[in-house]
């Protein structure tokens, strides 16, 4: 637009014939822009357009996933944050140490925050959060299980809350910086789960001031906001007077009100979107991928035909994922080599376990014993066919990944696998996984920090929770791979844990037990009017606290 | 009736006495149906595989302790047996309470309430612009030769067929990205209704123009239009006058259906122009197996239904008396 007015300025000015004027007028022209473009204007409505579920509840405590850690941002603070490089960096904390046993931590708390109902910011807040997220009416499971070696809390002082562990717990302060365990106010939680989910009290930059069900939450600014995380770009309030939180499902609409002016950020940019919004000049990208585990797909080993290497190892060699990645991803997804996502520093990749090689696919079969083939081209053994059920959950797989997961069955198909692929809803996809009724199997997950591995590797993770569900989906049972977690998880030296972590995914993927495929994908289109917004290095979730409207 | 009024006269009476034995019989099927209705509701949901005290808890994955799940079913009554639960559940709706929902935490009264008057509103409006346009395509078709004739049934088999999910993105494509006249998503506003009110009113303006047409045809064939013909009445004036009463009669019956239907498609609709609704609450409600809004929502429209065919089948009665008097000699 800009440069539009510049050559029609020049054309008419040349008629002029007058080369200072010119100048005069283009300057004139371009520094307001220039301006505009760096200092920031406090004022003007944000509108988000959220593509994930609308959240039942908007206290993250309550349940616990992404939908609301996506919104809880913008109205509660943790005790801890993540910097880009992944260190723990003090926010509503301002300093923290441990016993030399590991089991009592001391965190230092700051003493001039207020939560937005005026209610005090002190260690006996720390403790209801802490006891809200253990009690079982609170209905809570990420934050639940995050906390899950922590006993008790204990106000020591108003400033200092000590935390009592029943086992040291390398992941503590990682788990501190997750949206889901931030800090409310007592007398918002006091309220009752039904009041708290509608309007949770804490002390962001943003207050909750109305949800319509089905269409927006609204936020609007809070004047008295003194507390941002140690990387914020400024101090003090937001520039946003308010944020429009609108749920827009259906992602063609959500790209069509960006591109039309109705919204200024949305989420869940699909591939073909994010090509496109690069091409202009009016849209700008963030990709800003969910730490933890990477998106990958899980061999369950707990049955046959996994439970033997070779067929584990065929199926490897058999696949190939990058042609499918590079078509259907736009260059939108890298592929990964590693279990963990490329956000955390922890990961170990090793991309030459992932060669794509027909013929090995096919020795390997044949040395297993798979040596028939049916006349479909199916590979058969004793009278059974080599069959791979695949559930893919259509509520957590996007339309590309489920083509990619097409790809994948048509060159299994190659080496002899029938790779049956069954789309469903979440709850009957829970329902087989529960049934063990998967030989192949995509599940997301988020944590922050390597601790993930525990939770997704440790033998621990088959047996299920009373829910059916166990997390340890590829059913790997090693217990040198235990115990190398287990150590990691009480190991606070930095290197030593680091180390331990790169031998622990070394035999997962040396025992070919996942096929790691790329980042999960977290993608945020934003008007290029929408400055300084930034995803939150803890689990990339988006934060306005920095952010301006230009033109405001 | 106290005599002496109009009512006095014996027709007139037996014909209002017929109206209201009408009325009671339609009535006591209704709350018979709805019963039925709730009754299987309750029973299909819970034949679903799963246990709803986890759907409370946000689904199997929400890998909640034995406690928590403990706690949820005492709090929501689901440790007693299924027939108890049943009689609740049916003396919370004798009293009007549809419960709790599991996922929202809010009761289903209050969620519905919330939602009902945007849905019915895009349901009216979309039924309201079918019927003008299904007219006016009718009316064409019927009245400007073979040409129309061709061109109007075309017209009216490709809108008819028209999947609402399709149209919806085509004209978000056409309307608001390449002409940027209307906003693609809802403003909450009446420039944002426009939009999902085409969207389903432009399938069911095919399907109604169908019907209307097919019997206007008949209709101007029938013995009273040739006399009215003979008496030296204008075509226009025919076709207004005479024939259109007849040939909206099947189509006013199928108005009660169509508000179903209408209903039905509020959820890809309500969905895509991000709307909120009854359509979109039953969606998110089955994703969650959300049991109490989902009953809460299929009870509401099945009550609008009912009361629709009802209100249909008076209109019909209003338009062709012989209707009512076929009933008394049956």
């Amino acid at each position: 637009m800009h440069s539009l007015t510049t050559s029609r300025a020049r054309r008419g000015l040349g008629a002029v014939g007058s080369a200072a004027v010119l100048a005069l007028l283009i300057t004139a022209c371009q520094s307001p822009a220039a301006e505009q473009s760096s200092t920031p204007v406090a004022g003007g409505t944000l509108t988000y357009a959220s593509g994930d579920a609308e959240p039942t509840c908007l206290d993250p405590h309550v349940g616990g996933n992404y939908p609301q850690a996506l919104i809880a941002g913008q109205f509660l603070d943790s005790l801890v944050s993540r910097d880009a490089d992944g260190t723990v960096i003090p926010w509503l904390a301002t300093e923290w140490s441990a016993s030399d046993d590991g089991l009592s931590w001391d965190f230092t708390l700051r003493d001039d925050v207020s939560f937005t109902d005026g209610t005090p910011f002190n260690a006996e807040a720390v403790k209801v959060n802490v006891e809200h997220l253990k009690d079982p009416a609170t209905e809570s499971s990420t934050g639940y299980l995050a906390l899950g070696k922590v006993e008790s809390v204990e106000a020591v002082s108003d400033t200092v809350a000590r935390f009592t562990l029943s086992a040291p717990d390398s992941a503590l302060l990682e788990s501190l910086s997750m949206p889901w365990l931030a800090i409310e106010s007592p007398a918002g939680i006091a309220r009752g789960m039904e009041e708290n989910c509608q309007a949770p009290i804490g002390t962001g930059p943003f207050i909750v001031d109305e949800w319509v069900k089905q269409d927006h939450v609204s936020l609007v600014r809070n004047d008295d906001y003194n507390s941002p995380p140690a990387d914020a770009k400024h101090e003090g309030k937001a520039y946003l007077e308010a944020i429009e939180w609108r749920f827009i499902p259906d992602s063609a609409s959500r790209y069509a009100a960006l591109q039309a002016g109705q919204v200024d950020v949305l989420d869940n940019a699909q591939p073909d979107t994010i090509s496109a919004a690069e091409k202009t000049t009016t849209l700008a990208h963030i990709d800003a991928p969910r730490p933890g585990a990477a998106n990958r797909i899980e061999l369950n080993a707990g049955a046959a035909p996994f439970s033997d290497p070779a067929v584990r190892e065929a199926f490897i060699r058999a696949v190939n994922v990058n042609d499918g990645i590079e078509s259907l991803f736009f260059g939108s997804a890298e592929r990964s080599y590693s279990p963990l996502s490329s956000a955390e520093s922890a990961g170990f990749s090793e991309e030459s376990l992932f060669d794509t090689d027909l013929d090995e696919a096919n020795e390997l079969l044949d040395s297993a014993g798979w040596t028939e083939r049916d006349a479909d081209g199916y590979r058969v053994k004793d009278g059974e066919r080599l069959t791979l059920d695949f559930p893919v959950s259509t509520n957590q797989s996007i339309p590309a990944e489920q083509s990619l997961f097409e790809q994948i069955q048509a060159t299994a198909k190659d080496a002899g696998f029938e790779v049956r692929l069954s789309l469903l809803d979440l709850s009957s996809w829970y329902g087989v996984l529960a049934e063990n009724n998967y030989d192949l199997v995509s599940a997301p997950y988020t944590k922050v920090g390597p601790d993930v591995l525990r939770i997704l590797y440790h033998s621990d993770g088959i047996v299920p929770a009373p829910s059916g569900y166990f997390a340890n989906l590829s059913q790997v049972s090693n217990p040198e791979l235990d115990e190398l977690l287990t150590t990691a998880s009480e190991t606070s030296d930095d290197g030593e844990r680091a180390a331990l972590y790169d031998q622990a995914q070394e035999i997962i993927l040396g025992g070919f037990h996942i096929l790691p495929l790329y980042d999960q994908q977290n993608h945020f289109l934003l008007g290029t009017q929408v400055k300084d917004a930034r995803a939150m290095p803890t689990v990339s979730t988006p934060t306005f606290y920095d952010a301006w409207l230009a033109g405001q | 009736m106290t005599p002496g009024l109009p009512d006095s006269n014996p027709a007139r009476r037996s014909r209002s006495r017929r109206s209201v034995r009408w009325l009671l019989v339609r009535l006591g099927g209704a709350a018979f149906v709805l019963w039925a209705v709730a009754t299987l509701t309750f029973f299909a949901i819970r034949l679903i595989p799963g246990d709803p005290a986890e759907a409370v808890l946000g689904g199997p994955g929400s890998q909640a302790s034995q406690e928590t799940l403990d706690q949820v079913r005492r709090d929501y009554g689901l440790d007693l047996p299924l027939s108890i639960q049943y009689l609740h559940a049916l003396g919370r709706l004798l009293r009007g309470d549809l419960g709790t929902s599991y996922a929202l935490k809010v009761p289903v009264t209050e969620l519905l309430g919330a939602q009902l008057g945007g849905t019915l509103l895009l349901a009216l409006a979309a039924l309201a612009l079918a019927w003008l346009a299904a007219l006016g395509l009718s009316l064409w078709s019927t009245g400007g030769g073979r040409f129309a004739a061709s061109l109007g049934q075309g017209i009216e088999l490709t809108s008819a067929a028209l999947p609402h999910f399709w149209l919806a993105t085509v004209l978000i494509a056409v309307f608001s990205t390449s002409l940027g006249w209307l906003p693609p998503v809802s403003t909450g506003g009446p420039t944002g209704l426009i939009l999902p009110t085409l969207t389903l009113a432009i399938p069911l303006a095919g399907f109604l123009a169908q019907v209307m047409r097919e019997t206007l045809l008949d209709t101007l064939d029938a013995p009273f239009i040739v006399s009215a013909r003979a008496r030296g009445e204008s075509e226009r004036g025919i076709r207004l006058r005479h024939a259109l009463r007849h040939a909206s009669l099947p189509a006013i019956s199928l108005s009660g259906w169509a508000l179903g239907y209408l209903i039905s498609g509020a959820v890809v609709v309500e969905t895509i122009f991000a709307r909120p609704g009854l359509g979109r609450t039953l969606l998110q409600a089955v994703t969650l197996r959300d049991v109490p809004v989902v009953t809460g929502v299929v009870l509401l429209v099945a009550l609008v239904y009912i009361l629709m065919t009802i209100l249909t089948d008076a209109a019909s009665r209003l338009a062709d008396p012989r209707l009512a008097s076929a009933e008394a000699t049956r």
